[in-house]
């Protein structure tokens, strides 16, 4: 074994032990009391988690994009929300690394290993239709001011640093990082979700913000590139959340159809439900297998757009139609709100939707091989 | 070497008194074997435990008198079996109870005689002069047969509570008084206090008794008296999870597929209908007793004793008699 | 101080079957992870080293791939480690493979603790301490569940089954400790990485000057005759009387009998 699988395996012996003791007995408490109790957030920073794909030289792990999803995918197991509140801060992390200057690299990465950093770029004007937004930031001398209202922020109120998009003409998109402590920051109000509750989503205003060139992401006019990386990184690790709701629901219903008995026979023996389980696995090995090769294509600088919208979209509508066969299975108890299957539903139901839609994602898809062929 | 056709069973004494443990290894021995059954027995000089151990009817007592030998630490013991084998000759097998005690001596003992030794058997047979010991491995999930052909003595420690003791008078009772063994003073450990503990845990996960709640019972009164039950059966107290609604219970005390897997040696179930979400956390349980009044309760089949009726009454006609 | 801890590599889980073909235990897709007792000993090691200072030094035997499980053991904070591994080894009982525990601990000399868990999970045996602890001719203290450090002697608290002791030992010493002595860190992500910087030597047979009588299946007097997976037999519940108060006398002289309940009771 080389340096790459051993460290692999480390940490997953690792997170897989973490989720077991930390993670997966306080999931449905985290859903009712939408939080993360028991402190998990201050063990998630204690053990370094916010590092993972962080590169070694700004005091990271420097693990890959393959182990990174691995790792997630393990934790959403436990927890689907806390899958995403990394997925948000990783894919930050991610463009800053791909498009930030040195300067803004030096400043705000060696942060990120205990400060979140989130990325926005929905507005109440418009969400899959970036030019519709009206956040703008204009130059003043040697600073650029920012003003705007961005909302729906993965981990928004929770993050203390901020990718934002916004315009810098009126058809030009850039982005900029500003931080919670600059003057003329402010958070504004929280969503009220169905699932994946969690994770806080927010709001923030940015009224005359100051901030010099060093805060640019990437250059003027990258705001279209930035964001369409930023949800691919996502899409990728949101396959690996995915996989880890199905594992969860699999493990639900296997453990439950192997110990009820209807008619002194254990319920796995009846075909009606071998049906539903095997469609279950099927469903969370294929997304496992899709968001891995995408993960994979990503390290090996090749192009994973694709797999990623495919991983996202198959994985989302899969969860969500698993955890309704989970659902039906259990019964009544599937239908209570003292077991966690209806929670995977919701929880599932968010990622339709968040990073593109299902819709998107299909359209993407579609004229990628379109493209492909002619 | 000689090996002398005997076996010898270790008596573990604790604060001068003697663990039943060795009552049951004594009746195992002198069941499967035709050989002579032989107890070491290290005592106080004032001490008179061989009256009490012959009750169990071994054929020989090795009786060592001696007061600093008694709270001797696991090099002193080893030193002393030593020599007494020395002395006595190497018996065909050495069995010691799977305690603290046993468990810690018996391996030194093996390394000096460079001999083997089985762990934590559960059950012995001879097949001639040849001791076949069953032990569990893989916390309890594989059982292996393990024999040593080449070496003597055989040796092997036993689980407590696995062989019943049964009293027997045999008047062919030899006691041995064994003196001047000179067995080395190790000065480097020094015992300070020992003293007899008070148990109490609060790990559910780690309770050796656990009186357990569930919805049929959860009214005030219900849990009041299962407290007072579990207080005075020195138990915990665990819940099922529509327990968990109730301040006073999280999951921490909360057994089954979404709280703590228990093991405990006993589980009293009150008021719980046994849903598999339950049921999940309690298998490694040794002894189950559930009372629920409904007849047909789920609970009852993963039970070794139950009782149909209602829970309140019951708790407290067995804390009554406690 | 420096202190060795012996660790050892097991299955993710204990829930294994018998292979019906190879009458063997099935490994198939079951990773390994530590041992769960020898992350308390390790535990145990790092906290003396924080309170007193000294070296940790991790070791076990086994094949190339356990060198995983060692470096697992840098990133949690030990200094280096040492992998005992030869195919002489294969098929060691407790007996052989505390000789050859023992003879490395030698050849690192100057050792003054000695730290295992009190068994591994697998085997369940916890014979491997004491063994070393003989061959090695120090004293040896098992189960504990406390542990104060002072320069050159331990304070150690633990539990026999009936009797609560405190002892004060002096080194060097083999200590063995339970899981209720500490609570084990998780793996530091970043530290995953960095452990790369230190070292893992690898020590074969040649070099410990070992007895070859004494290795391996050879040197094993115990042979395992065969393997069996105990059906968990479902449970013929007996139903108590209906009347509650003999009930319970029932079941306190049934539960009494089996020594479930004692005298005392």
């Amino acid at each position: 074994m080389d340096q790459k699988q051993i460290s692999k395996e480390i940490l997953l012996r690792m997170v897989k032990s973490f989720t077991e003791n930390e993670v997966a007995p306080y999931d449905m408490e985290i859903d009712q009391t939408r939080s993360y109790v028991n402190e998990l957030l201050d063990k998630i920073k204690k053990y370094d988690f916010l590092s993972t794909m962080l590169p070694e030289e700004y005091g990271g792990a420097g693990f890959d994009g393959e182990t990174t999803a691995a790792m997630i995918n393990e934790i959403a197991r436990g927890n689907a929300s806390l899958g995403v509140t990394l997925e948000g801060h990783f894919k930050s992390i991610d463009q800053i690394v791909k498009y930030g200057n040195q300067a803004l690299k030096d400043e705000y990465l060696p942060q990120a290993k205990s400060r979140i950093i989130a990325f926005s770029m929905t507005e109440p004007s418009g969400g899959s239709n970036p030019l519709g937004i009206t956040s703008h930031a204009e130059k003043k001398g040697d600073e650029w001011v920012i003003n705007g209202d961005k909302i729906m922020i993965t981990n928004g109120g929770l993050a203390e640093i901020y990718c934002v998009m916004v315009k810098t003409a009126p058809k030009e998109l850039s982005f900029f990082v500003v931080d919670k402590d600059m003057e003329g920051f402010e958070y504004g109000k929280q969503e009220n979700f169905l699932g994946l509750t969690g994770v806080p989503v927010g709001e923030i205003v940015m009224n005359n913000i100051e901030v010099d060139d060093n805060h640019l992401l990437g250059k003027v006019g990258m705001g279209k590139e930035i964001g369409d990386s930023a949800h691919n990184d996502a899409r990728v690790l949101m396959g690996a959340v995915l996989t880890g709701i199905m594992e969860h629901e699999l493990n639900i219903v296997t453990d439950y159809a192997t110990h009820r008995k209807a008619m002194d026979t254990p319920i796995i023996q009846m075909q009606g439900i071998q049906r539903k389980v095997a469609d279950i696995a099927v469903a969370k090995e294929t997304t496992k297998l899709l968001y891995q090769k995408a993960a994979w294509l990503k390290d090996h600088h090749q192009d994973y757009e694709e797999e990623a919208a495919m991983a996202k979209a198959y994985g989302s509508r899969s969860a969500v139609k698993s955890g309704d066969d989970a659902l039906q299975i259990l019964g009544g108890y599937g239908y209570s709100l003292d077991y966690p299957v209806e929670h995977l539903i919701r929880d599932a139901r968010a990622m339709e939707i968040a990073e593109g839609t299902v819709e998107k994602m299909r359209t993407a898809i579609a004229l990628i091989e379109a493209k492909n062929r002619a | 070497m000689t090996v002398i056709k005997e076996n010898w069973v270790f008596v573990e004494t604790d604060l001068n008194k003697i663990n039943p443990v060795t009552y049951e290894l004594i009746t195992k021995m002198k069941q499967i074997s035709h050989d002579p059954v032989v107890a070491i027995l290290i005592e106080k000089s004032d001490a008179n435990l061989e009256t009490e151990l012959s009750e169990y009817g071994p054929d020989k007592i090795l009786l060592v008198k001696d007061d600093e030998l008694v709270d001797g630490d696991d090099l002193e013991l080893t030193d002393a079996l030593n020599k007494l084998i020395q002395k006595q000759g190497t018996p065909n097998t050495f069995i010691f109870p799977a305690t603290v005690v046993g468990r810690s001596v018996a391996p030194r003992l093996q390394a000096r005689l460079r001999t083997g030794l089985t762990a934590d058997c559960l059950d012995l047979k001879f097949e001639d002069d040849l001791l076949v010991q069953t032990k569990p491995s893989y916390g309890d999930n594989i059982m292996c047969e393990i024999t040593i052909p080449n070496h003597h003595p055989q040796m092997a420690t036993a689980r407590p509570n696995v062989f019943t003791a049964e009293k027997e008078n045999n008047p062919a009772l030899k006691i041995e008084e064994i003196d001047n063994l000179e067995w080395e003073k190790d000065t480097k450990l020094q015992i300070k206090s020992q003293v007899l503990p008070l148990k109490t845990s609060n790990d559910i996960a780690k309770a050796q008794r656990i009186v357990a709640l569930g919805r049929g019972d959860k009214t005030e009164a219900g849990i009041g008296i299962a407290n007072n039950l579990a207080k005075k059966l020195h138990a915990t107290v665990g819940v099922t999870r529509p327990l968990t609604d109730l301040d006073q219970y999280t999951i921490t005390e909360q057994i089954g597929q979404s709280g703590q897997t228990v093991a405990p040696d006993l589980l009293i179930n009150l008021g719980i209908s046994g849903a598999v979400q339950y049921t999940a956390g309690i298998s490694n349980a040794k002894i189950v007793v559930s009372v629920n009044t409904d007849e047909n309760a789920q609970i009852f089949k993963y039970s070794d004793y139950y009782f149909v009726g209602n829970a309140l009454e019951f708790s407290k006609a067995l804390e009554a008699i406690l | 101080m420096k202190i060795v801890v012996c660790i050892k590599q097991v299955p993710e889980t204990t829930n294994v079957k018998i292979n019906e073909k190879t009458k063997n235990i099935d490994r198939r897709g079951l990773g390994g992870v530590i041992n769960s007792y020898d992350l308390h000993a390790l535990e145990t090691a790092l906290e003396i080293k924080r309170n007193v200072g000294g070296e940790v030094i991790t070791m076990t035997m086994g094949p190339d791939d356990f060198a995983v499980s060692l470096r697992e053991t840098l990133a949690l904070g030990a200094d280096s480690s040492i992998l005992l591994s030869d195919r002489a080894f294969a098929g060691a009982d407790t007996l052989a493979t505390g000789y050859v525990l023992g003879k490395a601990i030698k050849k690192i000399g100057d050792v003054d603790l000695v730290l295992l868990g009190q068994q591994s999970v697998d085997a369940d045996t916890g014979q491997v301490g004491p063994i070393m602890a003989e061959l090695l001719q120090i004293p040896q203290v098992t189960y504990a569940n406390e542990v104060i450090a002072e320069n050159n002697s331990l304070l150690i608290k633990r539990n026999l089954d009936n009797v609560a002791q405190e002892i004060t030992a002096q080194l060097p010493l083999l200590l063995t400790v339970t899981d209720t002595i500490n609570q084990p860190q998780y793996t530091n992500v970043v530290e995953i990485t960095k452990s790369f910087a230190k070292p893992i030597t690898t020590w074969h047979a040649s070099e410990l000057q070992l007895d070859d009588s004494r290795v391996g299946q050879a040197g094993s007097p115990t042979i395992v005759r065969s393997i069996s997976s105990p059906e968990k037999a479902a449970k013929v519940g007996h139903k108590l009387t209906n009347d509650p108060r003999e009930a319970a006398a029932e079941l306190v002289a049934i539960l009494k009998k089996q020594n479930i309940l004692t005298e005392e009771d």
